[in-house]
């Protein structure tokens, strides 16, 4: 019951989803949008799950004392506040001001800092990637300059360096990339079967 | 107190005080906003207080915020708007005349059995929930993968190997393709797993490797500039939005 | 002289004062002369089919007409029209170029669309040819034409046949795998290291940290990253460290605090489990990295892991835990977040390796077994593709149209 229900479930939701895709009548397209709609409830009804968890991580650490408690209170805060500006009695949920002023000048900023915090970041990695000394990672380094400074102007270089920039984008890359993604694509297939067989099961835990 | 504490102190006052003029002439939230981003930026140095403010406060709000848009975006159209259309009425008043769908119980079913997992004793049932979502995203995978990473990849890289154009013979094309014909061997051949890569095959397999790397660097650096100019934006943000210093 | 030059102004004006007057006339002309003309409407066009179009829920038509070739000149553009009865009211579809005889008639699935068009029912067209004069013929009702729903693809042959030759494969290898058959499977660098990674966590007091990426718990790179997690926690549980997993998505928390358990119950050690080292942090993408970033700055732990479904935060987590000092091992099938973890890692898991490593790791015979269909798919995919080549090289196209899907 416990194992054998989930496993057998699997295989039916799994198998209906693989022939589905071969047959184009109306009602198997139908069933196939309400499973597609059933799992993103589910996706929303299991956020539920980590808000109890994220709760019981802040309370805790609160509770306990733990280092650095204090910024538990700005995240239970930031938390609390944010879901009663979202469910805010009469407005229609998202969209009163203060709803809106956090998702704006809270959520908007940090976010897009913690993204251009990339350029920083790539530019260590690169740093880092300057001082390799084995084959393989000069390789790539090489490979990086050249696209890097493809639209450096460089004289009478610069349409060499152009075109080979040009040439790596269009040929080995594109082929490393199909490498990849064909071997990607068997792994996910492979896997996805074994999810359906039952073999793979390490999802569902263990006892 | 010792001097660097005293410069610290007069540190702070004067951005306590940038900011309280901020505040008035540039309104709270902008402000706000820019103190955020600046508390963001200050991690490039080293872990501090503002840069845990802002971390926790972000983790909290983004939190409630997708929860917040998970229902109001999906569950109340597409389950309570469904299963009994009169309750959003107020909300969508589109769907309150709509039939209602009683198979729309069965996720919510699912749901609460996912929810299930808190409880020590039936958290067992949570599975069913979990099968269901997994079940269906492995069929779909299943043929996805197979479709657009496999049998188009193929016929794809299936390509001529000599090639003519107008002009007659084209030999850069003919030697594009010949070497991504034999770029995607080699990749492939690096990711055998059931074979030893040794003689003519390891010889294969490593030539895959000098393929992939040359595209990982590639990538890298395609990727450096578009980095950067999300950087700009951010300066944008902090000298235009806030400081109005452009333009 | 400045008579004459008036005199000429008047001429010059005496047109303008009289062209509407003239215009009028002019018309009146016209049309008289049309009716006397009694222009002749282009031939009838004759419906001679309307098919079903194959390979859909029943919502399409490919309606076709003949018309005599010599009259094209003088038909502008056809128009169709459908009824759902032959005296209903037949209703524009749509139109046609006035050299072509055929239009494909396409309606909605929904009930609630205005272009609504139910499968498995009877339709009537009727063709007007419209003529250069603006006269135009009506063509006779064809019908009834019916619509059908398929049960199966015909353009999905190729995607069938691969389907169930890799469900072949990955069977056979199973149970020969089953069977007891010693399979050999290649090391795998990153792998290999995972054993020393938890060691020198342990040798340092530090925490290791488990990062599962972004992804469901449904997508295959997670997936393959639980089997790994379940190897890592029994080995944590074994040297007895700390073990750190923030979770992105609720339902992965949820298995992954599952497959941790479950590994410390194996490791013998259920008592040391943490129920707090599996935790959700947020599902914000970069609130996440935030977050994940924080620990890493504050916990410090020795070993890092980023094994799953990885976006843009993949080189934010990875330079972060570089700086930190400690020892990373990474793996995605995200080929655009590769190049950043190749970089700033000790170890990448590129692509497939990283499934493989969950098979790897697991050491379940099963597992190893769908490793070697996979290997016999990419042989079987590589002669193919030689084979396609070759035929190619010979002037032969058609082994190149034959694998394409028709979506």
């Amino acid at each position: 019951m416990k194992r054998r229900v989930p496993l057998m479930m699997v295989f039916v939701v799994s198998l209906f989803m693989v022939v589905q895709n071969f047959v184009p009548l109306d009602e198997w397209n139908w069933i196939y949008q309400f499973l597609l709609d059933w799992t993103m409830i589910i996706g929303i009804l299991s956020l539920l799950l980590g808000m109890w968890s994220l709760w019981k991580v802040h309370t805790q650490k609160i509770k306990r004392k733990s280092e650095n408690y204090g910024y538990s209170f700005i995240t239970l805060s930031g938390l609390i506040l944010m879901l009663i500006f979202g469910f805010f009695p009469g407005s229609g949920g998202i969209e009163n001001y203060w709803y809106r002023s956090f998702f704006y000048y809270i959520m908007v900023p940090i976010q897009a800092t913690m993204f251009s915090l990339l350029a920083f970041f790539i530019a260590s990695a690169a740093f880092r990637a300057f001082r390799a000394r084995s084959v393989m990672a000069t390789l790539l380094l090489l490979a990086a300059l050249v696209i890097m400074v493809r639209f450096v102007p460089m004289g009478p270089l610069s349409p060499i360096v152009s075109d080979a920039a040009g040439w790596i984008l269009k040929v080995p890359n594109l082929a490393a990339k199909r490498a990849i993604i064909i071997g990607v694509g068997l792994g996910a297939v492979a896997t996805a079967l074994k999810v359906m067989l039952g073999i793979e099961r390490s999802y569902l835990g263990r006892d | 107190m010792t001097r660097r504490q005293l410069a610290t102190y007069i540190f702070f006052g004067v951005v306590v005080i940038l900011f309280a003029i901020s505040v008035a002439l540039k309104g709270f939230f902008v402000t706000f906003g820019a103190f955020l981003t600046l508390a963001i930026f200050s991690f490039l140095y080293d872990d501090n207080p503002y840069y845990k403010f802002a971390e926790h406060l972000f983790v909290g709000v983004s939190a409630a915020y997708w929860m917040c848009m998970g229902f109001w975006g999906t569950m109340v159209p597409n389950l309570f708007g469904r299963l009994y259309p009169p309750m959003v009425g107020p909300v969508i008043p589109a769907l309150k005349d709509n039939p209602s769908d009683p198979f729309m119980l069965i996720p919510l079913i699912l749901g609460i059995m996912l929810l299930m997992r808190l409880s020590s004793k039936a958290g067992w049932i949570s599975r069913w929930a979990l099968a269901f979502v997994v079940g269906t995203t492995a069929g779909l995978n299943l043929v996805r993968y197979l479709r657009s990473d496999f049998i188009q990849q193929i016929s794809s890289t299936a390509m001529p190997l000599y090639v003519t154009n107008s002009a007659g013979f084209s030999l850069g094309e003919t030697i594009s393709n010949i070497v991504i014909f034999i770029g995607v061997m080699c990749g492939l051949i690096y990711f055998f797993f059931s074979k030893e890569h040794k003689g003519a095959f390891g010889a294969g397999a490593r030539a895959g490797v000098i393929v992939l790397m040359i595209t990982f660097g590639a990538s890298f650096g395609y990727t450096v500039m578009a980095r950067i100019s999300l950087l700009v934006g951010r300066m944008q943000y902090l000298l235009d939005s806030w400081l109005g210093m452009i333009g | 002289m400045k008579h004459k030059l008036r005199f000429a102004a008047v001429l010059l004006f005496l047109p303008l004062i009289f062209s509407p007057l003239l215009a009028q006339e002019g018309e009146e002309m016209q049309d008289g002369l049309l009716a006397e003309m009694q222009i002749e409407p282009p031939p009838q066009a004759v419906i001679t089919v309307a098919e079903d179009m194959p390979n859909d829920g029943g919502h399409k038509l490919t309606v076709r007409w003949e018309f005599p070739k010599e009259f094209t000149s003088s038909v502008v553009r056809f128009e169709v029209y459908r009824a759902y009865s032959p005296d209903g009211e037949f209703v524009l579809r749509g139109e046609s170029p006035n050299d072509f005889y055929e239009y494909l008639d396409i309606g909605d699935r929904e009930e609630e669309s205005p272009n609504y068009m139910p499968n498995d029912s009877s339709y009537y067209y009727k063709i007007v040819a419209v003529g250069t004069e603006g006269v135009s013929s009506e063509s006779e009702v064809g019908g009834p034409y019916k619509t059908y729903g398929q049960w199966f693809h015909t353009g999905k042959v190729p995607l069938l046949i691969a389907v169930i030759l890799f469900c072949i494969f990955t069977i056979y290898f199973v149970l020969s795998a089953k069977g007891g058959k010693e399979l050999y499977i290649r090391p795998l660098a990153g792998i290999e290291a995972v054993d020393e990674a938890i060691g020198r966590a342990t040798e340092m007091g530090k925490p290791i940290l488990y990062v599962l990426g972004i992804g469901t718990a449904a997508e295959i790179a997670t997936i393959a990253s639980f089997t790994i997690l379940g190897r890592v926690a029994k080995k944590v549980a074994e040297y007895q460290t700390s073990l750190i997993v923030p979770c992105y998505e609720p339902i992965v928390m949820s298995v992954a605090q599952d497959i941790v358990r479950s590994a410390y119950l194996e490791a013998g050690r259920p008592d040391q489990y943490d129920e707090d080292s599996v935790f959700f942090v947020t599902n914000a993408q970069f609130a996440y990295v935030a977050g994940v970033n924080g620990i890493m700055v504050r916990d410090l732990p020795a070993t890092n892991f980023y094994l799953g479904y990885f976006a843009a935060e993949s080189l934010l987590l990875a330079e972060t835990g570089n700086a930190i000092g400690a020892i990373q091992i990474a793996g995605t099938d995200q080929v655009s977040q590769l190049p950043f973890f190749v970089v700033a890692c000790d170890y990448t898991l590129i692509g497939e390796e990283l499934y493989a490593a969950s098979a790897y790791l697991g050491r379940d015979p099963l597992l190893l077994g769908s490793l070697k269909a996979e290997d016999w798919a990419k042989g079987i995919l590589m002669v193919l593709m030689v084979l396609i080549i070759l035929a190619v090289l010979l002037g032969w196209d058609a082994p190149r149209e034959w694998i394409r899907v028709n979506l």
